[in-house]
């Protein structure tokens, strides 16, 4: 038995495939998800989400959003998402560096507070997935 | 007559022209195409969201949120959706002329060039100006979406309103206005959305869904993703309505730099002739005397 996990962004459909259990980075902690499960419906937090497929583990970096458990289906509504492997550590750092301190001059200069939250955005999720690169390192 | 000459040259340039728009043309038609292809890579988002919408449904009764309160409109705020260049037929001037009715005081906030120019000269307020690729990323979409939101919540501007031009066809485009805040029938809103994305794939499954946290803590984050969804779209429509309005005003300017060559080669040949009939004319005129 196993899952079916599809996580999909406004973009594209980043991740459908059978797995065999997903851990999600929900707003109450990370909850893990394994075949037979409940019905469930939760908000995501910016973080890591686990797959196991194949008895490998694959992690993928996302934003908020929703989780949805229906039968013996994952769907998780994100604003964004990236496979661990795709994750390139320079650049992230190198876009963190960037965002961070175009966030700093922002905040010095008093300019548009939506600009500044939209930098702090883009701060949030490469802290992610640089966390989570440096993590496994 | 005109000069044989002149006409041969005249007749190279609008080759020249023609070939160029040909070639215009066609990279508007790949570029709608793509446009295309990514609105319809939204759709498993767009499905998504309505599956979660309505299993939500009848649980987000008497909820109070700043985006469904409608508030006394002082300053309207409009997103005008333009282009960045140019050559794409009456696009941009249906636009304007749908903003040139508008009287009530209006704050506007721009993606594309063309827009911008047409309201700083006309003396509109302008309160930021957004460029978009034409790839539309998510990420480029949510600069203008987040600032709407904002503006809107600070009270800057009291309703979210969006000029473009919405795509019926390959050959149609309409300017249009959509509302999109305040939402002021959520349900029914909701209930459009769900319609539209007919849900047909949805698994099946008995058991009561559990909900962590309680439902109603859905509705923030719901709302903000419902919304930025629907303008990412917006403009995703907009940009196909771009493209599809470039390739017709190109292929139609191809078309007349033909019929024009046609028309000049006529007129070429016509004086070419009449050259070498005046010239036996003059031999014979000259052996006969």
């Amino acid at each position: 038995m196993s899952l079916l996990l599809e996580i999909v962004t406004p973009e594209e459909k980043v991740y459908s495939d059978e797995v065999e259990g997903v851990v999600l980075p929900t707003q109450e902690g990370e909850v893990g998800i394994l075949p037979g499960h409940v019905p469930l419906l939760s908000i995501l937090d910016a973080g890591e989400l686990q797959v196991s497929a194949n008895g490998k583990i694959e992690l993928l970096a996302v934003d908020k959003g929703f989780a949805q458990v229906l039968g013996d289906k994952v769907s998780v509504l994100t604003e964004g998402a990236i496979n661990f492997d795709k994750i390139d550590p320079n650049e992230i750092d190198e876009a963190h560096k960037r965002a961070a301190k175009a966030l700093a001059e922002a905040k010095q200069k008093g300019e548009d507070p939506s600009e500044i939250e939209q930098l702090e955005t883009v701060v949030r999720f490469s802290l992610v997935q640089k966390l989570m690169k440096e993590r496994r390192r | 007559m005109a000069n044989t000459r002149d006409i041969r040259r005249r007749i190279k340039s609008v080759k020249n022209t023609g070939q160029i728009t040909k070639a215009m043309q066609l990279v508007a038609a790949s570029k709608m195409k793509r446009a295309q292809n990514s609105a319809l890579a939204g759709r498993p988002y767009a499905q998504l969201m309505a599956e979660i919408i309505s299993s939500l449904d009848g649980k987000l009764d008497d909820i109070t949120h700043p985006f469904l309160i409608e508030r006394k409109v002082e300053n309207r705020g409009v997103l005008l959706i333009s282009t960045d260049k140019g050559l794409c037929g009456g696009l941009n001037g249906n636009l304007f002329r749908k903003i040139t009715e508008i009287k009530t005081p209006t704050k506007f906030v721009t993606i594309g060039r063309k827009g911008t120019q047409f309201l700083t000269r006309t003396d509109r307020e302008v309160l930021a100006e957004f460029s978009m690729s034409d790839k539309v990323r998510f990420s480029e979409a949510r600069l203008p979406i987040e600032y709407l939101i904002k503006a809107y919540l600070e009270g800057q501007i009291d309703t979210i309103e969006i000029i473009y031009s919405h795509f019926e066809n390959t050959l149609k485009q309409e300017p249009l206005i959509r509302p999109m805040l305040p939402l002021k029938n959520l349900k029914e809103a909701f209930d459009e959305y769900v319609k539209e994305n007919d849900l047909k794939s949805v698994t099946h499954d008995t058991r009561e869904i559990q909900f962590e946290p309680a439902a109603s803590n859905f509705i923030d984050t719901l709302l903000d993703l419902f919304l930025k969804n629907e303008i990412y779209h917006t403009i995703l429509e907009a940009k196909a309505s771009e493209h599809s309005a470039r390739m017709v005003a190109m292929k139609t300017a191809t078309d007349n730099a033909k019929s024009l060559v046609d028309d000049l080669s006529l007129q070429y040949n016509k004086a070419r002739q009449a050259a070498i009939t005046q010239e036996i004319l003059e031999i014979a005129a000259g052996q006969s005397s």
